[in-house]
Order: structure tokens, then C-alpha cells, then sequence
């Protein structure tokens, strides 16, 4: 596009720019002044866990870049970093396995973004935290009178609306989910639901659904912002929320509430074997010639062609793999309802069998067989139409 | 004495609308079951290779040609300078001649109803689809096209459509109601070339040369 390259164009934007970073600049001043001191220094902690200084502002060009800024943002990034446990955050999980605070926590070796989501201040996280019982709930409540409309709610995990929310019931007072997640998000700064199931409601609102399950803004009407994954990569979290501290404001959402600068391109724009699927290369059967040349998974129904994400840019396990470079098709797991609209998950959506009229039976079958018929009934009435058409012709 | 006298039915334009989209369909249908259920290219080296590519060009190629033809149709049907047949497509409101279509169709009757408008009461209902059908399966294309192009006009296009891609389900509902739309284009080309010939042969007017030279010949005593 030649407008980029043009002189006056180039200003606006820089001008822009130079704008949004005297904007971030006077947020984190006043995010400094009003939120409480962070408990620990995180570059001391950096040293403790042996991460060099020059690994971590290699770490802020990478997050800056992420996150689609220009270079001059690091610094604002790394003090974004600096101050990331300035943020109150309570955690609620609903109905959901804990996958998602799994893959953020674990990692084989203190990268920054684990080393930050360790510092981070968690009023309350019912996995995390060392209070129990009626302490617990406490913590809770201290929080909301500490942080009124100051505190990020993070959620993990669906709520099952059916018998009232009566599925999901939890803590010492038997609140129902649906109960604790309006009082807590109705004075949340910020809802961010981490995880397909909070985001979109993932295998419990899959078919037939008994529990009601639905996402939490479905469940409370209410906006949130969608890290959606099954689980999500920790960096779209981190970004996330590095974001909300460094401009006050929630990154742009597309339409489906995920933050445009994670989930903006489909895994199939950006995959690594993209070139085998528009050589016709693809991978007949688990483990044949072309699996082991790394061709294209299509065929072995990889989703990736539907799935908005960016995992195969930012990967998993400290960014040494994904699904696809291990071999696997994606799933799909960042779109709503996928494990209906998705399945089967080995098989190519052209083939998956039709709910409730066609059974077992995909689309191609239905419509050969509707086809058939067509041509069968024509020779009927072709036949008819001799027999009746033609006796008229000999009457005349 | 019986008469046969040419009848110009067709205008240039028409025609050559129909048969555009007649190619345009039949290519889209090859190329796009190939790109549901492709087979792999085992020969050669990959940087030699660009089948999915050029399928994906021809399909993509031929959408863009029947979302023009499909914009040219609608426009000839309120603005051709010789027939703009709009009002044809409500032939079906005569119910008194659907009813006889139907009679004639099913052989119960011998005599056609009364040719009132360009298209019969059950034509003109297929045809009314028929365009509906190329308003959804070109939408539902440009969600798809538009999804892998991040810049120019499809990427302006997509994000206009975004939310009709929201409302289906995501690009994977989209892509399932592009294939279902498909079958239903097959059905359509199916009985409507029968049924182009049936009225050659029953009623002998030309039918399906008219589509070639527009004129069909119409008996009058």
C-alpha cells in the first residue's frame, strides 16, 4: 500500500503515538500514586530467579511487539512490568477444571511472564491462596471494601445457570456461583474471563447442555473481555493486563469480546505448514510420509482455518511448541462452541455427521442422496410425461 | 391456419448473464469440493507445487465474477432497457394459475396456464430463490475470502460482515452453510435443465434455444 510509505501519513501516526505515550505515561503516574505499593520489588525478584536484566528488556520488545506497539513503548512496558503487582486481582473459578491457572502457573523454567503472574496480587484465588474456610471468604470481602471498582475480577470457568445455579455452589455460605460472580463483578474494575468455558462456555454448555451452562457475559449481561483457550497462552493474559495498566482502558475486542491484538488473525494465516495446504501436501493418516515431512494436518481435521489465535507466533511450554508444530491439527479452542461446531476434532468439518436429521450422515451424503432422488423422480415424470404427452400427439 | 411466430424473450444482457453464471456455478462447485475434500499432489517438491493455491484462485476468482453477474441480474431485473421482469418474479401470487401449474406439472392436466408473465407461478418462485440462494452463498463467501485477507477491499468487506459471521456461529458455521448452499445449487441446476427440456418437448416453443438466440416461438390461430 503506497499510503504508508507517504510522508504525511507517517507524521499523523507518529503524532498519534507520541499522544498515546504521553497518555500512558500520565496513567502510570497516577496508577503509582493511588495503588498500593508493590509488596516486592520485581527487579530484585528477577535477579533471586536468575533473569538478567538483558533478558528482560528483550522480554519487553517481545511484549511490546505483541501487543502491536511501536519500539518507543518498552520503557513504558517495563515499567508497566515493575508495577504489574500494584494491580488487586481476585480470581474466581466456576465450573472448569483449573487447566487455565495450570498452564499459567507451570513452567519448566521462572520465565518473566510466570514470574510475574507469581507477584501478582492476589486478593483471592480459591486454588492459590493458603486461607481456608470462613478466612477465605473474608479475604474476599476485604478485598471488594479495599478496591471498590479498582480490582481486576479474573474468571475461570462457566456458570451453570439451571435450578437457579444450584449446579455450582461453593464456599462456606453455600453461594451459588451465579450469586458470588454478580456481587464480585458488579464492583470489578474490569471482568476478565480467562479460559473458553468463562468466555463462551466451552464443554459445559456443549450439547445437550444439562446443567444450563453459559459464559459469564451470557450468564450476568455484562462486557467482558474474552482470553479465550482451552487453556489460553499466559502472554494474551499478561498482555491483557499490561495493557489495562499502562492506558487504563481494556485493549480493542473484536466481536466476540478477545483482544484484537491476540486473537485478530486465524491460526491457518500464520501456521508453518500453510505452504503444504496450498501445495495439495497433506497428511493422509497419523504417521505416514507426509506427517513425517511436516505437510498440512487439513485432512486430519485441523480447525485452524476457523480458529482465531496466535499460537503458532507466541507457542506454549515457553514458547517451545504448539499443536501444530507437534503434529496435531488445532481444535478450534478459541471459537465459541467449539466442541459442537468443531467436531469431530480428527476429521475435517466437511465430514462431520449432521445433528439431529442426519444422524451419522455428513452433508455430501444427504446431498447425494437428495441428488438422487431428484434424478429418479425426473425419470419418473419423464416417463409419465411420455405416456401422457405422447398418446395426445397420435389422438391429434 | 396456424401460425408460428418468433418472440423475442430474452435480451442480450440476459443472456449473456445466464450462461456467465452458469460457468461461474459449475466451476464454483468443482473447485470447491475440492477444497472441502482435496486430494494430496504427491509428486514433486513443494516450492513446485501450488495446487490448493490455484484452486483457491479459480474458486475465489469465479466468486468475485458471480457476486457482479448475481449485482448485474438484480439490476437488469428493475432497470434492463428492454424488460425489467421485477414484477415477474411475483407470478406465483395468481393462484388460480399455480394451481394449474401445478396440474400441468403433474400431468393431471394437459393445457398450460396462461402465459401472464415471463416466468410460470412455480418458476418464478424457484427463480426468486434462486437469486436469494446467490445472495447467501455470496455473503457467506466473502466471510470466508475475507477472513485470510488482512488488507484491501476484502479485508473492508469482512469487516463489515464480521458480525453476520458472529451471528452464524464463527467461520466454521459459515463454511458449513456455503457447503449446504452448494447442494442446494445442485438440486436447482438439476430440475431446472430437466425441466428446460420437459417444455421443449411438451410444448415445443424453442425453450432451449431460446436461451442461445432469445427468441421462443410461440403457436397462434
Amino acid at each position: 500500500m503506497g499510503i504508508i510509505n507517504d510522508d504525511g501519513y507517517r507524521k499523523v501516526i507518529d503524532r498519534q503515538y507520541r499522544e498515546m505515550l504521553a497518555q500512558c505515561k500520565t496513567h502510570m503516574d497516577e496508577v503509582e500514586r493511588t495503588l498500593p505499593e508493590p509488596i516486592e520489588d520485581f527487579q530484585l525478584l528477577l535477579k533471586e530467579r536468575g533473569v538478567s536484566r538483558r533478558n528482560f528488556i528483550k522480554w519487553t520488545a517481545v511484549m511490546t511487539g505483541a501487543l502491536m506497539l511501536p519500539p518507543m513503548f518498552r520503557p513504558m512496558v517495563a515499567r508497566a512490568a515493575e508495577n504489574f503487582s500494584r494491580l488487586p486481582v481476585v480470581w474466581l473459578h466456576f465450573a472448569e477444571c483449573t487447566g487455565c491457572s495450570e498452564s499459567l502457573l507451570r513452567t519448566s523454567y521462572p520465565n518473566i511472564d510466570s514470574i510475574l503472574l507469581d507477584t501478582i496480587s492476589l486478593e483471592y484465588h480459591e486454588t492459590l491462596m493458603a486461607a481456608a474456610g470462613d478466612q477465605a471468604e473474608q479475604n474476599l470481602e476485604k478485598a471488594l471494601h479495599d478496591f471498590p471498582g479498582k480490582f481486576i475480577c479474573v474468571i475461570e470457568g462457566a456458570l451453570p445457570t439451571g435450578l437457579d445455579g444450584k449446579y455450582l455452589t461453593l464456599g462456606p455460605k453455600g453461594k451459588t456461583g451465579l450469586e458470588l460472580a454478580k456481587e464480585v463483578t458488579s464492583k470489578a474494575a474490569a471482568v476478565v474471563c480467562i479460559g473458553s468455558c468463562s468466555a463462551f462456555g466451552n464443554v459445559q454448555a456443549a450439547r445437550p447442555n444439562p446443567t444450563d451452562a453459559k459464559s459469564i457475559s451470557e450468564a450476568l449481561n455484562i462486557k467482558t473481555v474474552n482470553i479465550a483457550g482451552c487453556p489460553p497462552n499466559p502472554i494474551n493474559f499478561v498482555g491483557t493486563v499490561l495493557h489495562y495498566l499502562m492506558f487504563g482502558a481494556l485493549p480493542a475486542l473484536d466481536n466476540l469480546g478477545r483482544p484484537v491484538w491476540a486473537y485478530g488473525k486465524r491460526i491457518h494465516d500464520y501456521c508453518e505448514r500453510r505452504p503444504h495446504y496450498d501445495a495439495g501436501e497433506y497428511v493422509e493418516e497419523w504417521g505416514d510420509e507426509g506427517a513425517k515431512k511436516g505437510w498440512c494436518l487439513y485432512k486430519m481435521g485441523c480447525k485452524g482455518p476457523y480458529t482465531y489465535a496466535n499460537c503458532g507466533r507466541i507457542r506454549f511450554n515457553d514458547a517451545i511448541s504448539w499443536p501444530i508444530m507437534g503434529g496435531h491439527g488445532c481444535m478450534g479452542c478459541t471459537e465459541s462452541g467449539f466442541w459442537d461446531t468443531m467436531a469431530p476434532l480428527e476429521k475435517p468439518v466437511s465430514q462431520a455427521g449432521i445433528g439431529v436429521v442426519g444422524g451419522e450422515h455428513t452433508i455430501d451424503k444427504i446431498g447425494i442422496a437428495l441428488t438422487g432422488l431428484t434424478v429418479a423422480g425426473i425419470a419418473a415424470h419423464a416417463g409419465l410425461s411420455a405416456f401422457r404427452h405422447g398418446k395426445c400427439d397420435k389422438g391429434e | 391456419m396456424e401460425k408460428i411466430l418468433p418472440k423475442q424473450e430474452w435480451s442480450v444482457a440476459l443472456r449473456i448473464n445466464h450462461w456467465v453464471m452458469a460457468t461461474s456455478i459449475f466451476i464454483l462447485i468443482a473447485t470447491g469440493l475440492y477444497i472441502a475434500r482435496p486430494f494430496t499432489v504427491a509428486h514433486g517438491e513443494t516450492v513446485n507445487k501450488f495446487f490448493m493455491g490455484n484452486v483457491r484462485f479459480v474458486h475465489l476468482l469465479f466468486g468475485v465474477i458471480l457476486m457482479f453477474i448475481f449485482i448485474q441480474r438484480v439490476y437488469l431485473a428493475f432497470f434492463s432497457r428492454f424488460h425489467a421482469d421485477w414484477k415477474d418474479f411475483f407470478a406465483w401470487t395468481k393462484l388460480g394459475n399455480f394451481w394449474k401449474q401445478i396440474k400441468f406439472y403433474t400431468l393431471i392436466s394437459k393445457e398450460p396456464p396462461a402465459h401472464t408473465h415471463l416466468y410460470g407461478p412455480l418458476q418464478s418462485l424457484a427463480y426468486a430463490g434462486l437469486l436469494f440462494m446467490l445472495f447467501l452463498m455470496v455473503v457467506t463467501g466473502l466471510i470466508l475470502t475475507g477472513a485470510g485477507y488482512h488488507g484491501g477491499l476484502l479485508r473492508f468487506v469482512y469487516s463489515i460482515l464480521r458480525p453476520v459471521e458472529t451471528l452464524l456461529g464463527g467461520l466454521v458455521m459459515v463454511r458449513y452453510f456455503h457447503h449446504v448452499l452448494m447442494w442446494c445449487f445442485i438440486l436447482f441446476i438439476v430440475v431446472h435443465v430437466y425441466m428446460a427440456f420437459w417444455y421443449d418437448i411438451i410444448l415445443k416453443e424453442g425453450t432451449i434455444s431460446s436461451m442461445v438466440s432469445g427468441r421462443v416461438f410461440r403457436r397462434s390461430h
